[in-house]
């Protein structure tokens, strides 16, 4: 039978986690599986990875499947509280848990903040008081803690790596 | 052909590493790939911004908690990669990391590389976040590259694959 990855993450499943189900399984059926490593999943809403509104889990998981399978996040509560610092500017959005750093980059460097595609790509998000840069694919919801669910970013330059006198 | 038995910590904590969703998941996207592992040697593949894959070779011996080293290799034939198809720049940070100049060309010029890590006590406080984190696994290596060979700086080879 024909099968279909279901990649994971969320709250309270930091690293992300996979599982295969069959391409006639709905997202119920996906809920059901994860809850019996990850119970807390029975109170989880789904989203699709960088979409907004919870999914219905009526939903077949072959409408949501793309070339590699469907991305998910799971979490209770419906939006991350970001706020992006730059210069001397400050800007703050609602997404959903399940939007990835880079989609937050994007929207912050370029819409928000005019930067060019070019320059962004210079550019990372960091978190605020910290040296930590996530991967363009973390979902956000997995930096945050509910109830609060709020993370602040700085958008800085990607350091260039420099030599060390007499380095060769 | 039989396979080889594991035989050390850093063998076994390696194939646990790349057997984990992420390393699915970034093959799934053609992101980046490990093609073969034939200790201590791991052999890998990370797609640039314009469809070109490069090859890696890393030595991965006392993994994880020796960070591994990597060199530009040539997968379809077992070789270094010839200077003429490594990857170029526009004078920014791919050049600082793909050096012909540094090692004679077997380590590329990062943090997280044990190699090149040798010397440079300024990373620490330069480049936070290139500084190998054992936890985070050759996936660390492996996303540092992906980010270089998708950024504006990047430019193709002089010559492409044969």
């Amino acid at each position: 039978m024909k099968t279909i990855d279901i990649y994971f993450q969320g709250e309270g499943i930091p690293a992300l986690d996979h599982l295969e189900v069959a391409e006639t399984a709905t997202f119920a059926d996906v809920k059901a599986l994860i809850a019996k490593t990850h119970p807390h999943a029975a109170e989880c809403h789904f989203f699709i990875e960088d979409h907004d509104e919870p999914l219905d889990h009526r939903t077949p998981v072959t409408e949501k499947a793309g070339k590699a399978g469907v991305k998910i996040h799971l979490a209770r509560c419906h939006k991350a509280h970001v706020t992006v610092h730059y210069k001397a500017e400050t800007i703050r959005h609602d997404f959903g848990p399940g939007t990835t750093i880079a989609r937050i980059k994007q929207w912050a460097a370029v819409t928000k903040f005019h930067i060019t595609e070019e320059d962004a790509s210079n550019h990372h998000l960091q978190i605020a008081g910290t040296e930590t840069q996530p991967d363009p694919g973390v979902h956000v919801g997995t930096l945050v803690s509910c109830p609060g669910c709020a993370i602040a970013f700085d958008l800085v330059p990607t350091p260039r790596v420099n030599g060390a006198s007499g380095a060769r | 052909m039989q396979k080889k038995p594991v035989t050390g910590p850093d063998e076994r904590a390696l194939r646990a590493e790349v057997d984990k969703p992420a390393y699915r998941l970034a093959c799934a996207e053609a992101r980046w790939r490990v093609a073969a592992v034939q200790w201590p040697h791991v052999f890998a593949a990370v797609t640039a911004t314009d469809g070109c894959e490069f090859g890696l070779r890393f030595d991965c011996s006392g993994y994880p908690a020796l960070p591994p080293t990597g060199r530009l290799w040539d997968l379809a034939t077992g070789t270094a990669l010839p200077f003429d198809r490594w990857p170029r720049s526009k004078g920014g940070r791919v050049a600082a990391v793909f050096r012909t100049d540094w090692k004679g060309g077997t380590a590329l010029y990062l943090p997280c590389d044990r190699v090149s890590r040798e010397g440079h006590d300024n990373w620490a406080h330069e480049t936070p976040t290139m500084i190998w984190r054992p936890e985070r696994g050759l996936a660390q290596y492996l996303e540092i590259v992906h980010e270089l060979l998708n950024c504006a700086d990047y430019q193709p080879p002089l010559r492409a694959a044969a």
